[in-house]
């Protein structure tokens, strides 16, 4: 499935970068179209049962108040069925009605009863109808979709990930546009609480025509997030968007190497695959528990608690249950770290240098079989709930000590998993959602998460304490700053000559104190410095990544943008705010000024 | 042959054949135009109207528009009338008469359109 191409464009990849624009179907009739077509029937019976009566009337001989034989005008039996037929009856009009006239009007009073009856059954049946109402959602859908303005995310697929992200970018205030093929997962648009309308529509969308709706083709549109649970779909999206929209970010979620491979020939996808991450996160948190720790925090959202450092999983032999696409990925990353890996499956694939033990892990039997005596780790890995909750339990009856993972699929279970305190655990949704989450809010923060496990434990360890120290055991604001003209303009008098990082921190209220705040990364034409120290120089044009609490953004904001306050921040100055006051009292701020120093104007004191 | 298409261009048709007979003869002369024909002509192209709802296509749009017109020109030739037998003092008049059939008249060159419209579709699509 491709998204399709104008019959004139030249066959081939044309290596220009182009726009390919969608065909739309033919959707653009309004739903008016739709009512009139079904009411076709209803309307015809009406109008003949109308004709019929009203000339049925012309044609009866009537008698007038003197008894003079007379006939009907059409006016008059027009009139007198139009307020019988709507059960108003007025009477007999112009002249009380013979025998033969009330015996025809009888007659057409049961026929246009039924006439009316039907005609607005008919429309009542319409409005209760399925395929109108979802021809109405949608039109309501493009037109909300049309009218967006500012920037927003289509995201694909609103299951457990897509929900959990929902919510998170949601409370960030960046808008979205969700399509899913499950009525139930839309409707938890209107049932949910969410700061923003997020337009949400029903349809397949493997269909390239739903994402043309969705606003893919929107100038607005930022990015596209595949997260449905059929990799197929996901694959088909990032296809359909880097084919339409060349250079659009997507993230794409699988669980699948294969797909993964096949999404890369697409752009530049990034793909989010969790039961990866599952186990280089294990292997971190083997090396380097603090890194570990540092990173499990970050990616959460602003006010999170700080993650209860766990128990360091262990080295030696592990016994993984369920040698799925899950399995596979785990027992590699163990085996890379040199743990000897022993794996129970109903049909585990024979791989070289693995203990393979065939059988239901559920089974004592086969359970027995793995020795978890002399193991040091166990990790429940089946898609079922169930079995992964009874293998932990007879797991940890057969060896107490053992580290246990194991993987949670579904998120109504999250208390039973909770209750059976288990080491390592994997959501997969909320892996996934954790990560995109991480990517999508400050892309420099993933950088970091990426860089930061090469500096070893040591200092995670301390970077870890220094956030602890500013931020309290709650995550404070992650933030990046730009030291350009456009975001720092009053540090531009100083920045050609530079500026000490240990100054920049420095508080506006009182600058021997430091801001709550600690930088992370610092990001100078496209090489990064991780945890830059005090001392370091910074330049026009640098990025830093920082967390730490509000008010210290706010008040580096206010160091960044107001002249006076950077004047008090970076020299100690006082310098008065306004231009009069400046020459009267001769403290005149430090200007731009090519070659003189920033400090020039201190001797006017 | 569809029985869809037979009831469309028989409708099509009367609506234009008794638009026609309503409005030949004398225009000022009332006794040349029976009242009864008008009020099947206005039933007629009413149902032909239903009939033309809902077609997404460009001619079926035309179809529409031009019975559309026909309905408008009839309804008002029907309401001179009503005006003339009902609340006029004076009656059917020449004058009356002749502004009803003038009216009827417009909404007969409708109608043939909508007849040629008809025709052109059955010559340009007659493999469906």
């Amino acid at each position: 499935m491709t998204a399709r191409r104008p019959a004139h464009k030249p066959a081939g990849w044309p290596s220009v970068k182009r726009r390919t624009r969608m065909a739309r179907p033919s959707e653009g009739s309004p739903t008016v179209f739709l009512v009139l077509r079904r009411m076709r029937a209803p309307l015809i019976v009406l109008i003949l049962i109308f004709a019929i009566s009203v000339f049925g009337l012309t044609l009866i001989p009537g008698r007038d108040a003197a008894g003079q034989p007379m006939r009907m005008g059409f006016f008059d039996a027009f009139y007198f069925m139009s307020y019988t037929a709507t059960t108003i009856g007025y009477g007999e009009i112009p002249h009380p009605f013979t025998g033969a006239q009330r015996l025809w009007v009888t007659a057409t009073i049961y026929l246009t009863v039924i006439g009316w009856a039907y005609a607005i059954g008919s429309l009542l049946t319409l409005i209760r109808d399925r395929a109108f109402r979802e021809a109405l959602a949608r039109r309501r859908f493009t037109a909300t979709v049309k009218r967006l303005r500012e920037p927003f995310l289509l995201v694909v697929g609103y299951g457990q990930t897509g929900q959990l992200l929902g919510h998170a970018l949601d409370a960030l205030g960046r808008r979205m546009v969700v399509i899913d093929n499950m009525p139930e997962h839309i409707d938890t648009l209107d049932i949910d609480l969410y700061y923003s309308d997020i337009p949400g529509l029903v349809a397949d969308a493997a269909n390239p025509h739903t994402l043309g709706v969705a606003g893919l083709e929107h100038p607005a549109c930022e990015g596209v997030v595949a997260l449905t649970d059929n990799d197929e779909v996901n694959l088909t999206v990032a296809m359909t968007a880097a084919l339409i929209r060349p250079g659009l970010p997507v993230i794409a979620r699988t669980v699948s190497p294969a797909i993964e491979h096949r999404m890369h020939a697409f752009g530049s996808p990034t793909v989010v695959n969790p039961f990866d991450r599952y186990g280089d996160h294990l292997r971190l948190a083997l090396h380097a528990p603090s890194a570990y720790l540092m990173m499990s925090w970050l990616v959460r959202e602003e006010g999170a608690e700080m993650p209860v450092p766990g128990r360091p999983p262990a080295s030696g032999r592990w016994v993984v249950c369920g040698f799925g696409r899950f399995g596979h990925k785990l027992t590699e990353d163990l085996r890379a770290d040199g743990h000897e890996v022993t794996v129970i499956d109903l049909h585990p694939d024979p791989e070289h240098g693995l203990t393979l033990i065939e059988g239901d892990a559920v089974e004592p039997s086969v359970l027995a079989e793995a020795d978890l005596r002399t193991a040091s780790g166990f990790v429940a890995g089946t898609d079922n709930d169930a079995t992964n909750l009874s293998l932990v339990a007879a797991a940890r009856k057969t060896n107490p000590s053992l580290f246990i993972g194991a993987r949670q699929n579904r998120p109504a279970n999250a208390p039973l998993f909770a209750a059976m305190e288990i080491d390592w655990l994997l959501v997969p949704a909320e892996m996934a959602a954790r990560e995109i989450y991480a990517r999508l809010s400050t892309p420099m923060l993933w950088h970091f998460l990426q860089q930061m496990p090469e500096l070893g434990e040591d200092w995670a360890a301390e970077t870890l304490d220094r956030m602890r120290a500013h931020c309290g055991s709650h995550l404070g604001a992650l933030w990046k700053v730009t030291l350009s003209e456009h975001e720092a303009p009053s540090l531009q008098p100083w920045l050609h000559a530079g500026i000490l990082l240990g100054d920049l921190m420095r508080s506006p209220h009182e600058r021997d104190r430091r801001l709550d705040a600690v930088p992370l990364m610092l990001k100078r034409d496209g090489e990064t410095v991780l945890g830059p120290a005090d001392d370091v120089m910074l330049e026009a044009g640098d990025q830093l990544l920082l967390v730490g609490r509000t008010w210290s953004r706010r008040a580096l904001l206010d160091t960044m943008s107001n002249r006076v306050v950077a004047e008090y921040v970076l020299s100690g100055r006082d310098v008065p705010a306004g231009w009069l006051w400046q020459r009267v009292s001769r403290r005149i701020p430090t200007e731009v000024s090519g070659g003189d120093s920033p400090g020039r104007s201190s001797d006017d004191r | 042959m569809s029985l869809e298409k037979v009831i469309f261009g028989f409708f099509v048709l009367l609506a234009a054949t008794l638009n026609l007979g309503f409005f030949i003869g004398d225009i000022s002369n009332p006794a040349l135009h029976n009242e009864y024909e008008l009020f099947a002509a206005v039933v007629v192209n009413l149902i032909a109207t239903v009939l033309k709802f809902g077609d997404r296509t460009q001619i079926g749009a035309v179809h529409l528009a031009t019975s559309l017109v026909a309905d408008l020109q009839l309804i008002a030739a029907t309401l001179v009338w009503v005006y003339a037998t009902q609340i006029s003092e004076a009656g059917m008049t020449a004058e009356a008469t002749a502004s009803v059939v003038s009216l009827s008249g417009g909404a007969l060159l409708a109608n043939l359109v909508s007849v040629a419209l008809l025709v052109i579709e059955t010559t340009t699509f007659h493999r469906r």
